[in-house]
């Protein structure tokens, strides 16, 4: 005899064990075990997972607007493991809601409603719902856009209820707006009260089918250990497809930290898209009644099955039928509305801009967040700023990049900007539509090569550059003039140089200036040409283009129309050296340091 | 009898407590100075929207944090005049934007829908977008951040 089977002995005299399991196992299982009943048991192994995962997430979550962000990103991105445990989580979550609406169908189908059943059944609905304020409650603790936006508009919602539904939404937000205390309530419903109810419901409703069977006509009887095989097999298929999904996404998605004054499309969760589209439906004071009517009616009915079900009742009519309807209905109606959005161009627009910003937030992350938050850092990201100010300010004339509309630009394309193809394309028709052709300066420059149409064949004119050396350096002198430390080495040797600076003296400061100096019939009109494209240059251009630095007194002259206007006093300094420094950066393909 | 006394009491009050410490309105949500200085009058083009930052202390519970963003609005210059509209969708919240290919405005999140005068075109909102007061004082446009209740027909401030 083994030394395992001994202690066996030795236990079984003293605690009975053996005789308690095996009798556990042979006890008979009212009704049978069939593989229906195995149902309950994804639904179980959905909550343990999601049990051991979520104490597991919550000893690397802060619940605080500046935190919750961070540390999801922290879990996701850094921690050893992070996102296999975030991942089991979410799909677990996702999944439960699949399989207890399934088991809600099911068990409507098999009847497992009827006398003496109806409180289990009663208790299923119950798990349902509960897995439904799960996903709601869970899906804020990120902290991210697509949590809060769709948590703002639902306690809105709520908050179109009459009588009580302003108090409500306070009580759910912790004031009138979503903020710390909201988080703080959330996160304290989703981590104790949901769990507790679950796990309480689920052992209620497993001590009452113990006692009746999950169905009363499906034949046969078995054993405890029975059940339990088919139970297990079922929770090692759950387990290794929650490992599938987490794998297959990498985790979980995460999207930007929550921007309360940005313009996000927001979107509830996949299980909320059916109200979603519903409300659609309905119009004014109808629509806080519709969207939340309509559920109700559909668990009312479910929950008055056991009644509605009657002997000379046809089942088809009664409860197929009805059941089929409530679950296609919230199926099609949730496919029409992501139909809507997939077709949708503005919606595919703000949901790309949406992606970049979740992207480019991840990556900032990864060098640590400050202890403000992580919307505090997105907002200080001179790239993220950058962009955003010039989305913002300059987007409606100029066009760089994908910014700004090349139909409606009415100033200089800034890609390549100061940059030796610019320039050269520049001087050389500087009225084309890219150039001034569509702005107040239209007319103002003459080409360096190219006859003015409006003079006359007769009077005397001479190209302001010679040959194409010439041309090449003035080209690579003026590129060179905004040149930084940092940016990549430029091949310009000093006889090119000065060539260039020579040309660019005694010809363009005719009307340029250079060093201050030139425009000598005082048009006033052409900018400085020092420095022209560096960081200094495109702050003093941005700040105010009405000063020697650039363009002089007349750059904001009532009769230029459409002229760039000054933002020294819309922008904080900071904010013009961010704008000033991203437009040059990304005018010249650079990154930003 | 003294041991079911002093347990409905001990009860009572734990119930009390708890249930005032949770339906208690938040503390620190002391409005902010409500006109908000933005841009300057001159910056802004005739007759086109530009959105605008409104600027301000912003307490949440135990945190202030200093001079953030805390809304915007939309500006719509018309020669010395200029009209703010909150961002804030009446309907459910979000906030609008620029409608695509025609003037006026639209919200991303359940497509309402308003002209250039912020009046309601499409789209569920329950009334027109929400004017915000403006005053000229040196040459900057000040506006008057308001919330007000969504979803309803008319326009009532809250907070």
């Amino acid at each position: 005899m083994s030394k395992l089977a001994r202690l066996g002995d030795w236990m079984e005299e003293r605690t009975r064990w053996r005789t308690a399991a095996r009798g556990w196992i042979d006890h008979p299982v009212v009704g049978g075990a069939p593989w229906a009943a195995a149902m309950a048991a994804s639904v179980a192994t959905c909550f343990a997972v999601l049990a051991l995962t979520g104490l597991t997430l919550m000893t690397a979550y802060g619940a605080s607007p500046q935190a919750a962000w961070a540390s999801v990103h922290y879990v996701q991105f850094v921690q050893e493991r992070g996102w296999v445990v975030r991942g089991l989580h979410f799909w677990a979550a996702q999944s439960l809601i699949v399989l207890a609406a399934l088991h809600v169908a099911h068990g409507a189908f098999v009847a497992s409603y009827r006398k003496p059943r109806e409180v289990a059944w009663w208790l299923t609905l119950g798990v349902l719902g509960l897995t439904v304020a799960g996903g709601i409650t869970g899906g804020l603790l990120p902290w991210d856009e697509r949590g809060w936006w769709a948590r703002v508009v639902e306690g809105n919602i709520v908050g179109l209820a009459p009588g009580l539904g302003s108090w409500i939404q306070e009580m759910m937000q912790g004031g009138t707006e979503l903020g710390a205390l909201g988080l703080s309530r959330m996160y304290a419903v989703h981590v104790v009260v949901l769990p507790a109810l679950f796990a309480v419901m689920l052992l209620a409703r497993r001590a009452i089918t113990l006692r009746h069977g999950w169905t009363e006509n499906n034949g046969g009887s078995s054993t405890q250990g029975a059940q339990l095989a088919r139970n297990g097999l079922v929770a090692v298929l759950v387990l290794v497809a929650l490992f599938a999904m987490a794998g297959a996404a990498h985790g979980a998605p995460l999207e930007a930290p929550a921007d309360p004054m940005g313009d996000y499309p927001a979107r509830p969760e996949w299980f909320l898209m059916t109200l979603y589209e519903l409300r659609k439906l309905f119009h004014g004071a109808g629509e806080f009644f519709g969207t939340t009517l309509a559920p109700m009616v559909a668990g009312l009915y479910l929950a008055l099955l056991p009644w509605i079900d009657r002997p000379g009742r046809s089942r088809v009519a009664f409860v197929m039928a009805p059941v089929v309807l409530v679950f296609a209905s919230a199926v099609g109606l949730g496919g029409m509305a992501w139909r809507k959005d997939a077709r949708d161009e503005v919606f595919t627009k703000q949901r790309a801009k949406a992606d970049f910003r979740a992207a480019a937030a991840a990556r900032l992350a990864m060098g640590g967040v400050p202890p403000e938050g992580a919307l505090s850092m997105v907002r200080a990201d001179p790239e993220l700023r950058g962009r955003d100010l010039f989305d913002q300010h300059c987007a409606s004339c100029h066009v760089l990049g994908d910014l700004g509309d090349p139909k409606k630009a009415t100033a200089s394309k800034l890609d390549g900007w100061g940059t030796t193809q610019w320039i050269a394309a520049m001087i050389h028709d500087p009225d084309a539509p890219e150039f001034f052709g569509r702005g107040p300066f239209n007319g103002n420059m003459p080409s360096v090569d190219v006859r003015p149409k409006d003079k006359p064949a007769t009077d005397p004119w001479r190209p302001m550059v010679a040959s194409d050396a010439e041309r090449n350096a003035v080209v690579a002198f003026l590129a060179a003039q905004g040149d930084e430390p940092g940016d990549p080495p430029r091949a310009l040797d000093e006889a090119t140089r000065a060539l260039g600076e020579k040309i660019v003296s005694n010809r363009c400061a005719n009307c340029h200036l250079y060093k201050g100096d030139g425009d000598v019939n005082g048009s006033d009109v052409a900018p400085e040409l020092l420095h022209y494209g560096s960081i200094a240059w495109t702050k003093a251009q941005v700040a105010n283009p009405a000063t020697v630095e650039t363009y002089r007194e007349k750059a904001l002259g009532a009769d230029l129309k459409k002229h760039m206007p000054r933002f020294d006093a819309d922008l904080s300094p900071s904010d013009v050296d961010v704008v000033a420094r991203w437009t040059r950066a990304h005018s010249r393909g650079l990154s930003l340091p | 009898m003294l041991a079911a006394v002093g347990g409905t009491v001990g009860c009572g009050a734990l119930a009390v407590t708890t249930v005032r410490f949770v339906t208690a309105p938040a503390h620190g949500g002391a409005s902010p100075g409500r006109w908000m200085k933005t841009v300057r009058l001159d910056s802004l083009p005739e007759g086109e929207p530009k959105r605008v930052s409104l600027i301000a202390d912003h307490r949440d519970a135990w945190t202030i944090e200093k001079q953030v963003q805390l809304g915007a609005a939309w500006l719509v210059r018309k020669g010395d005049q200029v009209t703010a509209w909150s961002v804030t969708c009446p309907h459910l919240g979000c906030a609008v934007g620029l409608r695509a290919g025609a003037p006026g405005f639209n919200c991303p999140c359940h497509d309402s829908s308003f002209d250039v005068d912020g009046r309601r075109l499409d789209g569920p909102s329950p009334r027109d977008l929400d004017t915000l007061g403006t005053k000229i004082e040196d040459g900057f446009v000040l506006v008057d951040f308001q919330r007000f209740r969504l979803g309803t027909p008319d326009k009532a401030p809250v907070g």
